[in-house]
């Protein structure tokens, strides 16, 4: 290089100068006066093919190329318009029909002044967006046209005149100085036609005006009503929104203050509880409160008052009149409310928007129907918030939202989060990394949500990586689930044994080690576990008895030998509370030195375990239980499979297998046992992903399948928690740390039994487990055998959930384990991935005299904290699990087009939702897919008494669907256009 | 008042006759850097460079403080140069010396304002907490230079450094001792260094590098910050004869290719030092992430 | 929410109407202050600014630290006007920017001043800001260019500035941004931007000061329409210059 490259442009024509002025109030109430040249101009072009003039003047930019023009110079013609025409649309035509400027084949040779883009970014930042796109589509022929930097068409305020007059006398003023243009431009041309110029505005005064001044104009309606395909077309004009008769509300209530809602809630005016948002419409929530045996709905924004799912909330019950019934309705907030501007600096916003309250509207008309799951149901508004569960939230910034593409990144502006879970509203959030984010999973804070303000405001925390990535979807769930996955912080080095991965247990029996332990390092001990597994909690024996009756003994990793109480690691473990397994990862609570070596039962080595031993007769009937600290060494660690090959394998003959043999015969009688005393047999959805082994890409997906074996460990696990939990009890009748399972209340049946009696004739009997046992097995179709399944996995989800407590906090008989059917219950079974068992085992150490009981094991208070801790890990570990597969199914799934069965699981009045066996996967079906629609609602006719939806499908008329129904289902992925990020679609056959 | 020492009029023009014949003092070619070395300190976010002579320590600390009303949704970070009589005879304490406003204002413009370091990921609840963190940059000696030896001290020293973990529940804080949980690494945008270009010879001499004695005889300056992607951060060229456009253009590719090699070198020595840090290997065994 | 600068691509028009290599309106006058040795008044668009010049004078006894006893010291002071910014803000003295800035233009004259002809004394420029409304140190400099000449200080060549940003970040393929000459204060805030001084003949670049990051690709462009503005620019003080001369010669001013 020599010299600099240089552009010789020429120097443009003179311009005049003109300067406009405004004002601009700030939200914070400053008011800025804002003054800005103007440079007016000749030389921007009308972009009309048929203008000569133009072409010749027109500028260039540094890199001398011009802008083709875009206007035909035969545009298409109309009854009304023979010699073909421009259109000129004001801002409400776009912001109302900008569907119908989009729609293929109609609205071409559009001419969008500067004057209406820069009002439609002004109203709408996504509608903006949609114009924009447009300008850019070649087939459309939209023109952008710089009225106001035009010397002929710049219209200067007059004094008095509001900017919306000014502005629609600018438009009046373009259409009529493009209709002279373009005259004189055809005559210059002589033989051609020329094209009118059309006005579109739904402002009467303005057309009157227009027409005043010799300007065509014409309203949307009026104008497509001319067009060939008019009756389609009108169809995508949304119903002049009932123009804002009540003014909407510009604040959220004021929340109560705590000690006005304390005293409420004591004298039972007011009620406390923990509001839930439907996954299914955002715009309801619920809250479980004492004092009612159902959940009071609570409904709409304002009534929800800022209240975010997971919120402890005070709420007061609304006047019976007000009451209203669940919702049968799917409403998404992202299709709702996708119009909308993030960006709230300038003015200020109602809380509800037309959109939602239509949306309500609809579903308060369908109340009168009839119906149980349509009765009005005590309805509620929350007047405060105890306590905010707001946490970190894991989403995708809102494409629409984004202002430009600003890559420099140096402004700051507001944009949409759209959360993962769709019960958190959408989070504002200020940032100047936007462009950056786009794409990617978003980590973001709230921080405040104020009575002005639509949606929560939060903050930027950091960026997880590129959306549909393992890496970012992985670290996502965690987050979303509240799993600790960061590394063991330093200090918990201290706490490992010195001698690492080569500690032994001490040879010489004198070593303190030794003390108290037993030596079972003769007994022919075997570990069964699933493939691949690592971390062996549990490794089993049982040996036949001079006396004819069976020593069966359960060893379970000596975790509390390594893991003293109060260290560093113990807090860690006791914070994270459990290991989370994802498909391909697991997420430890001790590190790896002592969960997968140390404490691992691990085959062929010497291990510290603690050991249940039973004496057990024919009938597997407890004889005497002991329980002791050892040592043991195990012979073998099978897999499932391989232990049911082995125990099937008639010459194997070796004391080993023979154990098996024995114990797989006492499990079946345990079983046997435990089902006549009303355990339930319930399903969950599960399947597992199978994945490439070097890329661990997943390849397939097939429902888990259950041996033998598996129930053999299972029974055998069941027992000793049994055991171990009465001991403890009986020892620490205060603190013992136990597991319950509450019985339903009936109400959670109420639903679920209605909807067998109604479409199968079915009864459900919810009084005892074994009733509900014994009913859940009559609930079967010979022809479908799937059917029992599926009545199994929704009672599932009517039961309550499995908790943790303290033995002093409860009177006995609420210790049951109703799942069970087990008076008591506990968790001893797998100290190295649960915090509970870790504790049991401290409890049961102290229990048997081998060491004192630690002083945080005796105060209950800490015990509860404990136990509120746990049980929040280990729901939020299933939920992460069950989050992973989903992920890895989909990928799965990605690419494929598939077939398969699937079963309808619950209806909506404008769509359902299918399970999908093969997959284990749950999707919602909407009617406006099935209908091809590109409207923004499709109802069909909805008997919610008979649980039944009858719609019109695109080509294939009039369908019903209904509940339990067994439908074919078309599974694909789709990648969502606004966001960019895939997700399985369903779609029926 | 002290002032530094003009240098004769004989080292003047021998330097100058010297730079006629291609040869520079000290024997570098014109484009090549004196050795460069960078260390840290035992405590995070320290960190030391030295260019030569030139030695400068940068130290990276940070406090949890309310966040300012206007700038809600970020944390602070303020960069703070102090020239003291350490370095040279010609600085002075407490006295904000032209060279101090001019070090200060490319440090800011190099990595505040090119966004660097990621501001917003130190908010802790907007409008309320931030953490503000804080860079003291210590020149300890002068030998010319000081403005890419900072920059280079300053960008690995916020590499360097932790800050505490937080945790918010709801519209509670809690900020974790380093004891308690890891510290976490601050998030960096990208990595801009500076590279000064000192001309003579009416700017057919470009020297990189210059040392003091160098500075004090060349007719002009262009400092020029960058990271390895080519975006350039800041270009200052102040004062000093006019020079040719064209090689302004080229000191950018002459940049580039130097930039290149300082980020490599500190991520060399962020490596080194943190396998300084993992004493006997038992870092692995801390991660609580592991393969099914 | 106004148009910003991503509306540039569609017609090649920026935000007040005017083309890429388009200055803004240009006004200068010189000789507004009697009481000063060189004065002038500088319009670039809505920044506006008065620049006055006192000296050469015998240097204050025992002041800057830097002096130098073979030739004339340059002292420059700017002041912001309480209200020439969108919100009355009073701004500190010790401001550092702003002592960057003082420092940018002192030193942007060192080379063209002859002041190896004023030993021992000090050459005082105060630059008055009256309005801001964009490539602000590119506006100081032009007037104190003409306020130097009013002074009749010699000068090897005028000092010429302007800005020059690029619209790299919103065009469609960064190769084909284009360069915009002259930013008002709104195309500053959005895009970013380098001020180029020229003196001493075609290419020769005496400042250029660049604060937000830019790709080095876009470099050469800027720099290239920056220069051809300063020398349009050189072509306006020029005819400002000469029109005040013919006046003063004409008797018409003292």
């Amino acid at each position: 290089m020599t010299s600099l490259k240089r552009s010789h442009a020429t120097i443009t024509p003179t311009t005049t100068l003109s300067s406009k002025t405004y004002l601009r109030t700030l939200k914070s109430g400053k008011v800025q006066k804002i003054v800005r040249e103007l440079y007016l101009r000749q030389d921007i072009p009308c972009s009309s093919q048929l203008c000569t003039v133009c072409l010749e003047q027109q500028a260039s930019g540094y890199h001398q190329k011009a802008a083709p023009f875009v206007l035909s110079a035969t545009p298409a013609a109309t009854k009304q318009f023979p010699q073909g025409h421009y259109l000129i649309p004001d801002t409400n035509a776009f912001l109302n029909g900008m569907d119908l400027f989009e729609a293929e084949g109609a609205f071409t040779d559009v001419i969008v002044l500067q004057t209406v883009l820069e009002e439609v970014k002004n109203r709408s930042l996504p509608l903006y967006h949609r114009l924009i796109a447009l300008t850019k589509n070649d087939g459309k022929r939209f023109y952008v046209f710089f009225n106001d930097f035009r010397l002929e068409t710049y219209v200067q305020r007059e004094a008095g005149e509001t900017i919306n007059d000014r502005n629609d006398r600018a438009i009046r003023k373009a259409t009529a100085w493009y209709n002279e243009h373009l005259q004189q431009a055809a005559s210059a041309r002589k033989s051609v036609r020329c094209p009118a110029v059309v006005m579109i505005s739904d402002d009467r005064d303005n057309i009157r005006k227009g027409k005043a001044e010799n300007v065509t104009a014409f309203p949307l309606r009026d104008y497509v009503s001319q067009l060939p395909e008019a009756d389609k077309l009108l169809d995508m004009i949304p119903e002049r929104s009932s123009t804002r008769d009540g003014k909407a509300e510009l604040f959220y209530p004021e929340y109560m203050s705590m000690s006005a809602m304390l005293t409420g809630v004591k004298a039972g005016t007011l009620h406390q509880g923990i509001f839930n948002v439907s996954t299914y419409n955002y715009l309801e929530g619920s809250v479980h409160v004492p004092a009612f045996d159902r959940q009071l709905i609570i409904q709409g924004r304002e009534n929800s008052n800022r209240a975010v799912s997971g919120d402890v909330v005070v709420v007061e019950v609304l006047p019976k009149d007000q009451w209203k019934a669940p919702s049968s309705k799917v409403i998404e907030e992202d299709e709702v409310n996708k119009n909308e501007n993030a960006d709230n600096e300038d003015e200020s916003e109602g809380i509800v928007t037309e959109q939602e309250r239509r949306a309500l509207q609809e579903e308060v008309k369908k109340t009168h129907a009839s119906g149980l799951e349509n009765q009005p149901r005590p309805t509620a508004r929350v007047v405060g918030v105890i306590k905010r569960n707001w946490r970190q939230y894991v989403g995708h910034i809102d494409r629409d939202s984004v202002r430009g593409g600003s890559k420099n990144g140096q402004a700051q502006q507001t944009v949409f989060l759209i959360p993962m879970d769709k019960r958190v509203p959408k989070i504002r959030v200020r940032t100047r990394q936007a462009a950056d984010l786009l794409g990617k999973r978003v980590l973001v804070a709230v921080d405040s949500w104020g009575r002005d303000s639509r949606y929560p405001v939060g903050h930027f925390v950091r960026s997880l990586g590129e959306l549909e990535t393992k890496g970012a979807e992985t670290e996502a769930l965690l987050l979303e689930w509240d799993v600790q996955y960061r590394p063991f912080p330093k200090t918990v080095l201290d706490c490992l044994p010195a001698e690492g991965h080569d500690w032994k247990v001490p040879a010489s029996k004198e070593d303190p080690g030794w003390r108290g332990r037993r030596d079972l390092r003769d007994l022919i001990i075997c570990s069964i576990d699933p493939p691949g597994c690592v971390d062996i909690d549990d490794a089993l024996h049982a040996k036949k008895l001079p006396n004819g009756n069976f020593e069966v003994g359960v060893h379970i990793a000596d975790v509390s030998n390594f893991v003293r109480p109060n260290n560093a690691m113990d807090k860690e473990a006791s914070l994270r509370g459990t290991t989370v397994y994802l498909v391909d990862k697991r997420i430890d609570m001790l590190p790896m030195l002592l969960g997968t070596d140390l404490c691992s039962l691990k085959p062929y080595v010497e291990r510290f375990a603690f050991s249940v031993i039973w004496e057990l007769d024919q009938d597997a009937n407890i004889v005497s239980a002991d329980y002791t600290k050892s040592v043991i060494r195990s012979r073998e660690a099978f897999s499932y499979q391989a232990a049911q090959l082995r125990i099937d394998d008639d010459s194997q003959q070796d004391e080993l297998t023979q154990g098996m043999r024995r114990l797989m015969m006492l499990s079946k009688k345990l079983r046997g046992k435990r089902m006549a005393a009303g355990a339930l047999n319930l399903a969950s959805p599960e399947v597992r992903v199978e994945a490439e082994s070097e890329t661990s890409d997943p390849i397939d997906v097939k429902t888990k399948e259950l041996l033998d074996t598996n129930q053999l460990v299972e029974e055998f696990m069941l027992l000793a928690n049994i055991s171990v939990a009465s001991k403890i009890n009986d020892a620490f009748p205060q603190t013992a740390l136990l597991r319950r399972h509450a019985a339903p209340p009936k109400t959670n049946f109420e639903e679920l039994s209605n909807q067998l009696k109604v479409k199968k004739g079915m009864e459900l009997r919810t009084d005892s487990s074994k009733a509900l046992a014994d009913s859940l097995d009559t609930c079967a179709e010979p022809a479908n055998p799937f059917f029992n399944t599926l009545v199994r996995i929704l009672a599932t989800r009517c039961m309550m959930s499995a908790e943790y407590f303290c033995a002093g906090t409860l009177s006995y008989p609420e210790f049951r384990h109703y799942g069970l059917a087990s008076e008591i219950y506990t968790h001893f079974t797998s100290p190295i991935r649960r915090y509970a068992d870790l504790e049991v085992h401290r409890q049961l150490a102290a229990a048997i005299d081998y060491e004192p009981l630690d002083a945080s094991l005796q105060s209950r208070s800490k015990l509860e904290g404990v136990c509120r801790n746990i049980n929040f890990r280990h729901r939020n570990a299933q939920q992460a699990g069950r989050a992973s597969v989903e992920f890895y199914v989909g990928q799965a799934l990605k690419g494929r087009v598939l077939e398969e069965d699937g079963f309808v699981m619950r209806i909506f009045s404008n769509g359902f939702v299918v399970f999908v066996p093969r997959f284990g996967i749950e999707g919602l079906i909407r009617l406006k897919d099935l209908a091809g629609s590109e409207r923004d609602e499709v109802d069909g006719v909805f008997d919610q008494a008979e649980y039944k939806l009858e719609f019109d499908a695109v080509g294939k008329g009039k369908r019903t669907v209904e509940l339990f129904q067994k439908v074919r289902v078309k599974i694909e992925d789709e990648l969502e256009g606004s966001t960019g990020k895939r997700k399985i679609k369903l779609g029926l056959v | 008042m002290p002032r530094e020492a003009e240098p004769s009029n004989n080292a003047k023009a021998f330097l100058l006759q010297a730079l006629r014949e291609n040869v520079r003092l000290d024997g570098r070619a014109f484009d090549e850097f004196r050795q460069i070395d960078l260390s840290f300190g035992d405590e995070y976010g320290v960190a030391t460079a030295r260019l030569g002579k030139t030695k400068v320590m940068v130290r990276v600390s940070s406090e949890v403080v309310k966040a300012s009303a206007d700038r809600k949704f970020d944390g602070v970070f303020t960069i703070s140069t102090e020239l003291s009589p350490i370095a040279s005879p010609a600085f002075e304490v407490g006295r904000q010396d032209q060279a101090e406003v001019l070090l200060s204002r490319i440090l800011e413009k190099t990595i505040r304002r090119s966004g660097a370091l990621d501001t917003e990921s130190l908010c802790i609840i907007a409008g309320q907490k931030c953490f503000h963190v804080r860079a003291d940059v210590h020149v300890l000696d002068h030998d010319g230079s000081l403005v890419d030896a900072s920059c280079l001290a300053l960008v690995a020293a916020l590499m360097h450094y932790r800050r505490p973990d937080f945790e918010v529940r709801g519209e509670e804080v809690q900020i974790f001792d380093p004891r308690e949980r890891e510290p976490i690494k601050l998030s960096m945008q990208h990595q801009p260094f500076c590279v000064t270009f000192g001309y003579y010879e009416d700017g057919s001499v470009m020297l990189l590098d210059s040392t003091l004695l160098e500075e004090q005889c060349r007719e002009g300056e262009v400092m020029i910050s960058m990271n390895r992607f080519g975006e350039i951060c800041q270009i200052a060229k102040y004062s000093g004869e006019p020079v040719d456009a064209m090689s302004v253009l080229n000191c950018m590719n002459v940049a580039l290719e130097k930039v290149k090699v300082f980020d490599k070198l500190v991520k060399a020595k962020l490596e080194e030092d943190e396998k300084r840090r993992d004493v006997g290997g038992l870092m692995a065994e801390l991660s609580a992430e592991n393969a099914r | 929410m106004p148009l910003d600068t991503s509306t540039y691509i569609l017609a090649h028009l920026r935000l007040d109407g005017r083309r890429w290599n388009e200055l803004r309106r240009l006004q200068a006058q010189m000789s507004t202050q009697a009481a000063a040795d060189g004065s002038s008044y500088f319009e670039m668009g809505n920044t506006k600014i008065i620049c006055t010049v006192a000296g050469p004078q015998e240097q204050k006894s025992g002041g800057g630290g830097r002096s130098q006893q073979d030739k004339a010291k340059i002292e420059v002071e700017v002041n912001f006007a309480g209200f020439s910014g969108m919100d009355r803000k009073k701004r500190a003295r010790s401001d550092k920017r702003t002592s960057e800035m003082q420092h940018t233009i002192a030193s942007a004259f060192e080379s063209t001043l002859l002041t190896h002809l004023f030993p021992h004394s000090t050459i005082t420029l105060n630059l008055h800001i009256l309005s801001q409304d964009g490539s602000l140190l590119a506006a100081c400099l032009n007037a104190a260019t003409l306020a130097l000449v009013d002074a009749g200080i010699p000068m090897t060549d005028y000092i010429s500035a302007t800005t020059v940003a690029t619209t790299a970040s919103y065009a469609d393929k960064e190769e084909e941004a284009d360069p915009l000459l002259d930013l008002n204060g709104l195309e500053e805030q959005e895009l970013p931007f380098l001020t180029i001084a020229s003196s001493g003949g075609e290419d020769r670049v005496c400042s250029l000061v660049l604060e937000t990051k830019v790709h080095m690709a876009r470099l050469e462009p800027m720099i290239s329409v920056g220069l051809d503005g300063c020398s349009q620019i050189r072509g306006i003080l020029d005819g400002v210059i000469r029109a005040h001369g013919r006046k003063v010669l004409e008797g018409k001013v003292g």
